[in-house]
């Protein structure tokens, strides 16, 4: 089931991703850390764990190291 | 699954064609410049977030001799070489890259865009036409030779605003994300023209305010930043602490002299800084 999650990720990453590269301040990136999570955690925790990332990936958060624990 | 996205983007698609409508009816710009005129207010809206980006990419250069030693540290393993990096970046409070957030931001607006332009019906006698060169924004963007010129603009737009915002030390990746315009012109090529005018808008928006924040914005902060530099930093977010070790002896020994009693002093100020 959590492959549904890692097949969107990687849609993200081929289409809006590849049109707008930027680098994630963090490590891993954040479309990374979503598909670890997912495959680690399974589908519902790894998509909120995934999303509580995207929304600390912002300009007043510092970046970093920070795996899937 | 279709089930859940389907209704969100009509919604979406509705807001952007009353946004459009507004400018249109309201300010009485033209079609094309009511495209311009949305992608301005959206890049308006995110200003805040991306100012602090740049000015976070000019510390960037203090510490350049630090990080070149880091990637010849970790030349043979790019995993760890990421890893070493991002933990400077921590212990230095400094981040050369873009936060995620931002840019997902725009996603919503591209799609609404999108569809708005795919079902979009001018009323008779209205001007769709953009500088006399496109002769309609809901068409596909090869169907007249006007297009192909939006298309070369909207590759170097690109190519500039790439330099500006994705400032990575790493050269390879830097001239991929240079190319992938290239490879891309083929598949924006099918897009309604309009939509290329927003992302050229938008390319063209980066790269002045990557011109301006540079222009305006003092490499070093004011003096009044030190006053409050003596605070403890703030409590980390929920993915900090880990993985950040504190900084190794050997770091700033293997820089010049000249730069090693920089971090210290540019820690305190950045972290005066982040709280304004």
């Amino acid at each position: 089931m959590y492959r549904l999650g890692v097949g969107l990720v990687w849609l993200y990453r081929v289409t809006w991703g590849a049109l707008f590269p930027t680098t994630c301040k963090y490590h891993p990136s954040c479309s990374q850390y979503a598909i670890d999570a997912l495959r680690e955690k399974g589908l519902v925790r790894g998509s909120a764990l995934a999303g509580w990332r995207l929304l600390r990936c912002n300009p007043w958060s510092r970046g970093g190291f920070d795996p899937v624990r | 699954m279709m089930l859940f996205v389907i209704p969100i983007i009509s919604q979406l698609e509705t807001v952007m064609r009353h946004v459009l409508n507004w400018f249109h009816g309201t300010l009485h710009l033209p079609w094309a410049w009511s495209i311009v005129a949305t992608t301005v207010v959206v890049r308006v809206l995110l200003v805040p977030l991306t100012v602090r980006q740049i000015h976070s990419m000019q510390n960037l250069q203090r510490f350049a001799p630090q990080m070149k030693e880091i990637q010849k540290k970790y030349k043979a393993d790019k995993q760890k070489q990421n890893e070493e990096l991002m933990k400077f970046y921590r212990e230095n409070n400094i981040n050369p890259a873009a936060s995620c957030l931002p840019m997902l931001f725009q996603i919503p607006v591209f799609i609404s865009l999108y569809y708005a332009l795919r079902h979009f019906h001018a009323p008779k006698g209205s001007d769709v036409s953009f500088l006399h060169f496109i002769p309609s924004i809901s068409a596909h963007t090869t169907t007249h030779w006007g297009g192909y010129i939006l298309l070369v603009v909207y590759v170097l737009s690109q190519m500039a605003s790439t330099l500006y915002m994705s400032a990575t030390a790493d050269k390879t990746q830097r001239m991929l994300f240079m190319l992938m315009p290239l490879v891309f012109v083929f598949v924006i090529a099918r897009f309604p023209a309009g939509l290329v005018l927003y992302w050229v808008t938008t390319n063209l928006w980066t790269v002045g305010q990557g011109l301006i924040t540079r222009r305006l914005m003092p490499k070093t902060p004011p003096p009044d930043l030190f006053k409050r530099s003596s605070r403890t930093p703030p409590k980390d977010d929920a993915g900090g602490g880990n993985g950040a070790k504190p900084s190794t002896p050997e770091q700033p020994k293997a820089a010049p002299s000249k730069a090693s009693g920089q971090p210290r002093r540019v820690r305190r100020k950045k972290g005066a800084a982040r709280r304004r």
